[in-house]
């Protein structure tokens, strides 16, 4: 008899101490025992956000979405309850941003509310926290691929222009740089044409920019393949695969155009008897490639920043060499690592005074091989960094203007290293540091240029 | 045809009347904690075990599948979500429903064989009340209980399987074992075993009780016992998840 | 008709079906308190579901049952077992509960039926038991009980309420001459020392003769003879005849 008790009694306490268990810890992810603030915020889309949808401050589990307030006319919007647990309201300011996230490519959608900004009070109880419209990853997507059909019709259209223009233009370039050197050099009656520093700038730069474009979406193309590869080997929705299948076609379709470009731009700017129109034209043509090329990189820009590619770029340390912004890479650890090679190359060594500009002198050449070789083998496959330094003191121009001289003087190194070497363009990075390199460097003042040769990211 | 509806009848008011005998006094409380001890207690045992090996099991399957998809961490919410509400309630009843509820018919059933019923009866005790409603109780009570101990027992070994598989902690586990459970993926899906149990209970009791024949009636009373109760549990179930989905919309899976 | 005080049991024009077998047809006999009846027949000619009519485990589908003063047909189940509080019941296989000892089996109905005090439920559970010869077996299970200990143990639960009627189905089937013999002197004893009614189902003819003073015999669901050994011997139903007769 009191045998049998024990065993009831056992029975019955081990099954209500699992149900408390399981209430208890059920209760505790949904925060049913802890104390709550309430916010609100508002979405013109709900994204599949319902009540009860788990809401995260600053990434934590934070409680749940307590109500959803359906909006009464297409102009207002939906207007969401939620609770917030106690302990994180410290994070909550008036300046967090509520949006709502997903949980990976399979996971359900919650609620992120960002933490805020220290100088910002901290969000009063029910009152309304500003919200940012969520991305939908198909839209983004889809978003991505209009850009890339633009670009695409931009680029033909240029193109068609161009081609039409110079109709008669018969022999070819074979490489855009070299004629971008003659201009410089004002060889050609484009050349002669085109002599004003401006045009040759720009010139430049969107040669510079339509290849670069093409790399940079060749070597996204790649990675596309890698990813829908990857992608399909897991068997993910086919959606996605056939998502992923049109943003390469429509990558590989901006490769093609760009390189038509590059190669029309070359034919165009080709020495020419045809003279004053055609030089006319180009320069037209040139502006509305450098837009095209524009859009382009925006395009690419735009693709990077995208969910499907962001790891691949974040594992790189950086997106682009190509727009490094002064500022933002005195502040990249990447870049101004004391354990980066540098060559620090002066401006006398360097450059010559050639009429009105700087062109590298043949001790200069000397002084970047040497600096290339000491780098050693790797360099070829590691990406390479050229600071321009200036200060400033050029007589050609306004003097205060040292950062457009240190630019000048940048892409004059790299066009230089990019003839000279088998160097992939992506890997060749240019930022005008005006005269001041970046901190703990050892330099407070530089007038030249510094190789930087960026160490392995792990 | 008849024959079959008239068995569904019969069935049918014999639950009725297990259900209606159950608020009416006097109660069987000693029969009761008897068969609580012998249906509750004395299964644990069995369900602790079963429980383990499914669990285990469960994680090494949902593990092979999931790893190709790098989505490691959903293992303790795929092993939660699917014991608690699926796996442990209906394979708790369906072991129930051999080890009850065969023993259940066929100890009625030989009651009834060998005229204890008569005897019980010809004391002027009710002998439905004093044996089949004390059963039924004791299943409906005991189901949940059962069911309850089968999850977590699942749950245990998942963890004990991913463990040995990637070393994971059990702070974590358990954390990612709740982290998607609703209480419309726990509560419901555990009473809803209540029913079951009263499954297990009523219809054993009748093929035991209302058995007529020999010593083969006592065997065919447990065989009958155990088809039906199987049967009916995996019925009832499709229709208990649909009612657990209109109740709780939102948020039952 | 209503029966005198000196009547036990009386059926009168009693006739119960099992789905198209009938198994009683119109039977009407009476028996006198402190009298012994056997009931003989062949098998499955309605001894049994005689018995069980009288204890009102089942119910007639015709004609009237009365024990002592009570119509018991229609009784409601609470007066229904102030009915069976007079009346124990000795099953064909003793029916003892096999989940109980043998002190929880007798335990049981007067724990169930009557007000008495632990104590006396104790006293009484023993002297019944020393009566049959089992005093020492007050915590065996009885699936550790031989068949002939079972009968006893299943005659004691019958008596222990002190019932003034009492029905024997079949008391000595399956057992020895020797056993069957302290059986009947067993229920021979309640009948004369304590003027107990018995009726008996039987197909041992000796001890039936030694025991009963009346008999009754079925055949085919009919009554067909009624009265003493002798005039059951001189019956004109040749069954009747044959089953009485002590060659057989």
């Amino acid at each position: 008899m009191a045998n049998r008790n024990f065993l009831i009694g056992m029975f019955v306490l081990i099954g209500l101490t699992l149900f408390t268990i399981g209430i208890f810890l059920i209760g505790k992810r949904h925060g049913a025992f802890a104390r709550h603030v309430e916010f609100y915020t508002e979405f013109k889309d709900l994204s599949g956000l319902t009540k009860g949808t788990k809401v995260k401050v600053a990434g934590m589990d934070a409680g749940q979405v307590a109500e959803v307030g359906v909006p009464d006319s297409p102009l207002s919007r939906f207007r969401i309850k939620l609770q917030i647990t106690e302990r994180l309201r410290g994070l909550v300011r008036t300046d967090s941003v509520a949006t709502i996230a997903t949980e990976g490519v399979v996971g359900g959608s919650y609620l992120l509310v960002g933490a805020g900004s220290p100088q910002a009070k901290a969000a009063a109880p029910l009152s309304t926290l500003p919200s940012r419209e969520p991305v939908d990853m198909s839209k983004l997507l889809e978003h991505g691929l209009v850009l890339l059909k633009d670009a695409d019709i931009n680029v033909n259209k240029v193109g068609a222009k161009v081609d039409e223009t110079l109709d008669g233009v018969e022999t070819t370039v074979g490489n855009a740089n070299d004629l971008v050197v003659g201009l410089k050099q004002g060889r050609g009656p484009a050349g002669m044409l085109l002599k004003d520093e401006t045009v040759a700038s720009n010139i430049r730069q969107s040669v510079t920019n339509a290849k670069e474009a093409t790399a940079a979406l060749h070597k996204a193309s790649g990675r596309v393949d890698d990813m829908a590869a990857d992608i399909q080997s897991r068997g993910v929705t086919k959606k996605v695969d056939e998502t992923i299948t049109s943003a390469r076609d429509a990558a590989a379709n901006i490769k093609d155009s760009s390189k038509q470009v590059h190669q029309t731009v070359a034919a165009a700017t080709k020495p020419d008897k045809h003279g004053v129109d055609a030089g006319t034209n180009v320069r037209e043509t040139l502006s509305n490639v450098n837009v095209a090329s524009a859009n382009m990189t925006e395009d690419t820009e735009a693709l990077k920043h995208n969910f499907l590619f962001r790891g691949y770029f974040n594992h790189r340390g950086y997106y682009s060499l190509t727009n490094l912004s002064p500022e933002n890479y005195r502040k990249d650890r990447l870049f101004t690592n004391p354990e980066n090679k540098r060559a620090w190359l002066s401006a006398k060594e360097l450059f010559i005074r050639e009429g009105n500009s700087e062109v590298l002198s043949s001790e200069g050449k000397k002084q970047l091989d040497a600096a290339i070789y000491k780098f050693g083998e790797s360099v070829f496959d590691r990406p390479i960094v050229i600071e321009g330094y200036s200060n400033g003191a050029d007589p050609a121009n306004d003097p205060a203007d040292a950062l457009s001289s240190s630019w000048r003087r940048a892409i004059l190194i790299r066009l230089y290293l990019q003839n000279r070497f088998p160097l992939y363009p992506t890997n060749l990075g240019i930022v005008a540091m005006k005269n001041s390199p970046p901190n703990g460097l050892g330099y407070s003042e530089w007038d030249g240029i510094c190789l930087v040769f960026l160490r392995p990211q792990k | 045809m008849t024959n079959a509806i008239e068995f569904v009848g019969d069935v049918s008011v014999f639950s009725l009347r297990a259900i209606a005998d159950l608020f009416r006094p006097p109660f069987e409380a000693e029969q009761f904690w008897i068969q609580l001890a012998e249906i509750g207690s004395r299964s644990v045992p069995l369900i602790v075990a079963s429980g383990f090996a499914l669990g285990a099991v469960m994680t090494l399957h949902t593990r092979s599948t999931l790893v190709t998809f790098g989505a490691t961490a959903e293992i303790p919410t795929v092993q939660s979500l699917g014991f608690f509400i699926e796996i442990g309630p209906l394979v708790a009843g369906l072991l129930m429903a051999g080890r009850v509820g065969s023993g259940i018919g066929a100890v009625l059933a030989n009651l009834r064989v060998t005229e204890q019923i008569d005897a019980i009866e010809s004391l002027s005790i009710d002998s439905f009340k004093f044996l089949v409603v004390p059963r039924v109780l004791a299943c409906v009570i005991a189901l949940p209980l059962l069911t309850l101990i089968m999850d977590f027992s699942g749950l245990v070994a998942g963890f004990v399987a991913e463990y040995a598989a990637s070393g994971i902690s059990w702070h974590l586990y358990i954390e990612r074992a709740f982290a998607s459970l609703d209480w419309a993926n726990f509560v419901p899906p555990t009473l809803k075993t209540a029913v079951f149990g009263f499954i297990i209970g009523a219809v054993s009791s009748y093929f035991g009780y209302t058995t007529s024949e020999g010593a083969q009636g006592v065997g065919k009373a447990a065989t009958n016992s155990v088809v039906l109760c199987s049967l009916l549990i995996i019925v009832s179930d499709v229709v208990l998840v649909q009612c657990i989905a209109v109740a709780f919309p939102r948020t039952a899976l | 008709m209503n029966p005198d005080d000196s009547t036990a049991v009386f059926f009168q024009s009693v006739s119960k079906s099992f789905g198209a077998k009938e198994v009683l047809h119109e039977v009407s006999f009476n028996v006198a308190a402190g009298e012994a009846l056997c009931i003989l027949g062949r098998s499955g000619t309605g001894k049994s579901v005689t018995l069980k009519l009288i204890i009102a485990l089942l119910r007639p589908d015709a004609g009237k049952i009365w024990i002592e003063q009570d119509e018991i047909t229609t009784l409601k189940t609470e007066e229904l077992s102030r009915v069976r509080r007079k009346i124990g019941f000795l099953f064909q296989d003793a029916a003892l509960f096999d989940s109980f000892t043998l002190y929880e089996n007798l335990s049981l109905p007067l724990a169930r039926l009557t007000s008495k005090s632990q104590e006396e439920i104790d006293s009484m559970v023993v002297k019944v038991l020393r009566e049959v010869g089992l005093a020492a077996d007050k915590k065996t299970m009885p699936s550790q009980l031989s068949g002939g200990m079972r009968k006893r143990a299943g005659l004691a639960r019958a008596l222990v309420l002190e019932p003034k009627i009492l029905l024997a189905d079949e008391p000595v089937s399956g057992l020895d001459r020797i056993t069957a013999s302290e059986i009947d002197e067993l229920l021979l004893q309640q009948k004369t020392e304590r003027q107990t009614t018995l009726i008996m189902v039987t197909h041992d003819v000796h001890g039936a003769r030694r025991v009963g003073d009346r008999f009754v015999v079925f055949d085919h669901g009919h009554l067909v003879a009624y009265g003493t050994a002798a005039e059951v011997e001189s019956s004109d139903n040749e069954t009747a005849r044959q089953l009485i007769s002590l060659s057989s």
